[in-house]
């Protein structure tokens, strides 16, 4: 599936977090190209720097030092509404807690990134909506709020907001962290569907039920690449 | 939109504390808006009552004054406002301004008049009776003066009782002696002896010491009546007669003649009859038992003033009407005034049918010529003798003491009180000198010799009006005795330069009163303040700015100030209000801002994941603090309209019924008993928009908190 250009490229980066004088190195000179359509997952026990990795590249966050790429632009030299904008534009998200606003329903939540662009009409709007509700499962709970939701229909609903403005990458952080292990499979088995359709997917977890899904496995101990392979025995090696 | 969507769910989701908030914001818009159509209101009427009764929109006087001009702000008139020397120019002026339908002179000074002394009356009465000689009616008369004598004697013998009145005073010794001459047998069977001498004892000496000779104080407006009349469209006429174009005369304001110069008893009842007829009851109400007992307690006031013929046929009529078999009138009068709510009205008819006709139902009568006192400018003892042509009362007002207090008087025996030298004053003085054989009178002396002294303040206005011995007895003028003493003697008129002087001025002023007057020399002279009447729908700012422009660029030396300014005390009656009522507004509305801001700022610290969330699927920072003022707006429109709504309920309300006023401020404050309060579209939007201010003013600090809510905050909470 790859296509030439990398929709992420890091190059050397690394990330210091300052505790009073004390520097804490999160990321140690990583460096990293996430091509279209991968199925991508950061493995790596807490604290090796999976979703300080994360944040870099769903530009939450910029590097203390190096390059990092997000569909071709230098975050790092960005200002915070450009990178807002990109984040808009170009990304997904899908949390660990699933983050849906409280007070809007499934359909408004799913609805709200689009409100945000405002590039589409309104029927266009309803219509990705209605197709991505079908598409997660969940069209019968359109007017319910996350409270009266199930956590693995919340999830659902969480993966429509990411996908709703057809981003270049999901960036999902331990999706299935809070989800039963039947729920989780469920989640895994949808977001690989979504892959297989098109979408690219970047995860952090240490859910071995993820990683043993994933199509490349990148693992991190103490905030380095110890290993970037796609291959099987990866796989086996971090369960 | 989705941000206001966002905000009703959040509204919605945590209803106590929405309505907390709300209802404060409802309440203050509410209170805003009600608060601004009552004072709305209240200008407005207040402005009518006001501007339209006396002050004219707009007043001028004197750029020097010393004090600020206060129309009902001073109740003695002695504030130092200055004068203005020529009002025939300055009218011109003032007329000639495009703005300006009217220039009326005025000036604001208090007098005092003796109220009418039975002794003084039934003296008059005897001396009628002695010159068409009837002889049965003198002889009634003076069986009434002796026995008011008797009474005044057995008073004094009271006051011996308690005090040594040997070792008391001269004066005091001198009228218990002069008592016991006019008690004496000796003293009637001689009378006809020498009438005149007899009468002019009992009206120096004994008549003073009458209970009632009491002295009214009051204020008045010098003013060119006519003129007024025609600019002050509340002012009309209740009894009598305007004082005839040109002329000399004083009009009583209804309310303080039928107050302060009616029979105390006559008053009474009449007040009892205005309050049953409000729906009161004697049964019920305090007021109305405390009068029912000092009318049964104050029978004297009515027995003092009646002679054997009329005791007589009072007795008859009350025996009658009370079935009863009392002869003692002092006994019959208590039972009679014991009114109750089912005889009141017969009682009261029965009073003005039988009773009042005997009596001195007012201490000047319309129609009496009266003395009043006051004192000129540099502080002289003066007087004037003027004709009561009726009473007036200001349209609306006329229940309001307030109002009801200024009689009316004609300029230019205002300016002879006053002590301005008219060219009438100029001749009097010049009579005066051939008179009492003075050759020549410095300026300051003349004011002396004329205000404070001389031959003046002997003269009598006639029945109603007191002796100049009355004059020594009162405090005020013992100034002015004390200077006639040193200049005359005894102030008996017996011949002598004072009764010459005296004789000439009072037959001067009785033809003073004849006199008719030009425009021109009504206008001619001093004025002490000009009501502006401005022509109608003038703006009232910049015509005053504009006039004061033109009386500058005469050189005039007056200013200008509007009707709020010249009315004194109760013009800043209405900042007084605006003041309690921001005040009031102040604390519901930093409590609303503080409760607000409390809330949200919690709001802010529970949603920080949502932010967070909304940051990283990226919404702008912008959008966040969009999300906090539509919530804050939302608030602001739905309660705030709840309130305006209400408010507006409440003003129809009060529209309808009419808000009654509660004492004399504030008949004049809303121009009269009633206030019927109207909400403009304005007292809305001032309300919408100081309520949308606080809610948006306590929703800044949240909002910053909130804006500071970074995306990591979404991702940070999942680890």
């Amino acid at each position: 599936m790859a296509t030439g250009q990398p929709i992420v490229a890091l190059t050397g980066v690394s990330k210091d977090y300052h505790l009073g004088k004390v520097v804490v190195p999160a990321l140690r000179n990583v460096s990293l190209a996430i091509e279209p359509g991968e199925f991508t997952v950061i493995a790596g026990p807490s604290g090796s720097g999976k979703t300080t990795l994360l944040n870099l590249i769903g530009c939450v966050d910029v590097a203390s030092r190096g390059q990092v790429l997000v569909d071709g632009q230098d975050t790092g030299t960005l200002t915070e509404k450009q990178l807002t904008r990109l984040r808009l534009e170009k990304l997904g998200f899908i949390f660990q807690s699933f983050n849906l606003v409280g007070v809007l329903d499934a359909y408004q939540n799913i609805e709200f990134p689009l409100l945000l662009q405002k590039t589409l009409g309104k029927q266009e709007r309803e219509k990705r909506v209605r197709d991505l509700l079908e598409r997660v499962g969940i069209a019968q709970y359109a007017h319910h709020r996350p409270g009266e939701l199930s956590g693995g229909q919340r999830q659902r609903v969480a993966i429509a907001r990411a996908l709703v403005t057809q981003p270049r990458i999901v960036l999902a952080d331990e999706p299935t962290a809070n989800l039963d292990s039947h729920t989780g499979t469920a989640i895994l088995d949808l977001m690989q569907e979504l892959n297989r359709a098109g979408t690219t997917f970047l995860f952090s977890t240490h859910d071995p039920r993820v990683v043993s899904r994933a199509g490349r496995v990148v693992r991190l101990i103490d905030g380095e690449i110890a290993d970037h392979d796609a291959s099987a025995a990866d796989r086996l090696a971090i369960q | 939109m989705i941000l206001f969507r966002i905000a009703l769910r959040n509204l919605a989701s945590h209803k106590l504390k929405s309505f907390i908030v709300g209802g404060l914001l409802a309440f203050g818009t509410l209170l805003l808006v009600v608060g601004l159509a009552l004072l709305g209101t209240l200008d407005v009427s207040m402005e009518k009552s006001v501007s339209n009764s006396i002050t004219g929109q707009l007043q001028a006087y004197s750029a020097d004054a010393k004090d600020k001009l206060a129309i009902f702000g001073n109740m003695n008139g002695g504030t130092d406002i200055g004068t203005i020397g020529d009002f025939a120019r300055v009218r011109q002026v003032l007329e000639s301004h495009p703005d300006v339908q009217a220039a009326i002179p005025q000036g604001l000074e208090g007098g005092m008049v003796y109220g009418g002394n039975i002794i003084d009356t039934k003296l008059e009465a005897l001396r009628q009776a002695e010159k068409a000689g009837d002889k049965e009616t003198s002889a009634v008369v003076r069986a009434h003066v002796r026995r008011i004598v008797g009474l005044l004697a057995a008073d004094m013998a009271k006051i011996g009782e308690v005090t040594d009145l040997a070792n008391a005073s001269t004066e005091t010794r001198q009228a218990v002696a002069d008592l016991a001459t006019a008690g004496n047998d000796a003293f009637w069977q001689d009378f006809d002896r020498d009438p005149l001498a007899a009468m002019e004892f009992l009206e120096n000496k004994v008549a003073p010491l009458a209970l009632n000779a009491e002295m009214l104080f009051f204020r008045y407006l010098g003013t060119d009546p006519v003129r007024f009349a025609k600019a002050f469209e509340l002012f009309e006429i209740v009894d009598g007669q305007a004082i005839p174009p040109g002329q000399r005369g004083f009009l009583f304001n209804k309310l303080n003649y039928e107050d302060a110069v009616k029979h105390k008893i006559a008053r009474r009842l009449d007040k009892m009859k205005d309050r049953l007829e409000d729906g009161k009851t004697i049964a019920d109400d305090t007021d109305l038992q405390a009068w029912v007992k000092l009318n049964k307690v104050q029978y004297k006031e009515i027995t003092f003033q009646l002679d054997d013929r009329a005791t007589k046929q009072v007795r008859e009529s009350l025996q009658k009407h009370l079935s009863s078999t009392e002869v003692a009138l002092e006994k019959l009068l208590p039972l009679f005034f014991e009114v109750t709510d089912a005889n009141f009205a017969t009682r009261y008819k029965l009073f003005y049918d039988v009773v009042a006709p005997h009596l001195m139902l007012y201490a000047v009568k319309i129609g009496d010529t009266m003395t009043v006192k006051g004192f000129t400018a540099a502080g002289y003892p003066t007087s004037a003798n003027v004709k009561v042509y009726g009473t007036f009362r200001f349209k609306s007002l006329d229940k309001s003491a307030l109002a009801g207090s200024l009689h009316m008087m004609d300029l230019m025996t205002y300016r002879d009180l006053y002590g301005y030298l008219s060219a009438d004053k100029k001749a009097e003085i010049e009579l005066l000198q051939k008179a009492s054989g003075v050759k020549e009178i410095k300026r300051e002396d003349a004011e002396a010799e004329l205000f404070g002294g001389g031959g003046e303040e002997v003269v009598d206005a006639g029945a109603a009006t007191p002796t100049d011995v009355a004059v020594a007895a009162s405090p005020v003028d013992e100034a002015a005795a004390a200077t006639q003493v040193a200049a005359h003697g005894p102030s008996k008129p017996a011949g002598g330069l004072g009764e010459r002087a005296s004789n000439a001025t009072k037959l001067y002023r009785d033809e003073l009163n004849k006199r008719v007057y030009t425009q021109q020399q009504i206008d001619t002279g001093v004025v002490r303040n000009i009501a502006i009447i401005l022509k109608k729908g003038v703006n009232q700012r910049a015509a005053a700015a504009s006039i004061q422009a033109l009386l500058d660029k005469e050189k005039l030396g007056l200013q200008v100030v509007d009707w709020r300014t010249a009315s004194g005390a109760i013009g800043n009656f209405l900042w007084v209000i605006y003041s309690v009522l921001a005040a009031a507004l102040g604390v519901i509305f930093i409590v609303a801002i503080i409760v607000m801001n409390n809330s949200m700022v919690m709001a802010t610290l529970e949603r920080t994941r949502e932010i967070g969330t909304m940051r990283a699927i990226g919404a702008q920072k912008s959008l966040i603090v969009q999300m906090f003022m539509a919530e804050a707006v939302t608030m602001a429109l739905v309660f705030g309209a709840f309130g305006a709504g209400l408010a507006g309920i409440i003003i129809a309300v009060f529209n309808h019924i009419g808000l009654p006023a509660w004492n004399d401020v504030t008949i004049v404050l809303f121009a009269g008993p009633r206030l019927y309060p109207t909400v403009g579209l304005h007292h809305m939007l001032i309300a919408g928009v100081l309520v949308s201010l606080v809610t948006l003013f306590s929703t800044l600090y949240p909002a910053w908190l909130a804006m500071r809510v970074t995306p990591l905050q979404a991702m940070q909470d999942a680890e």
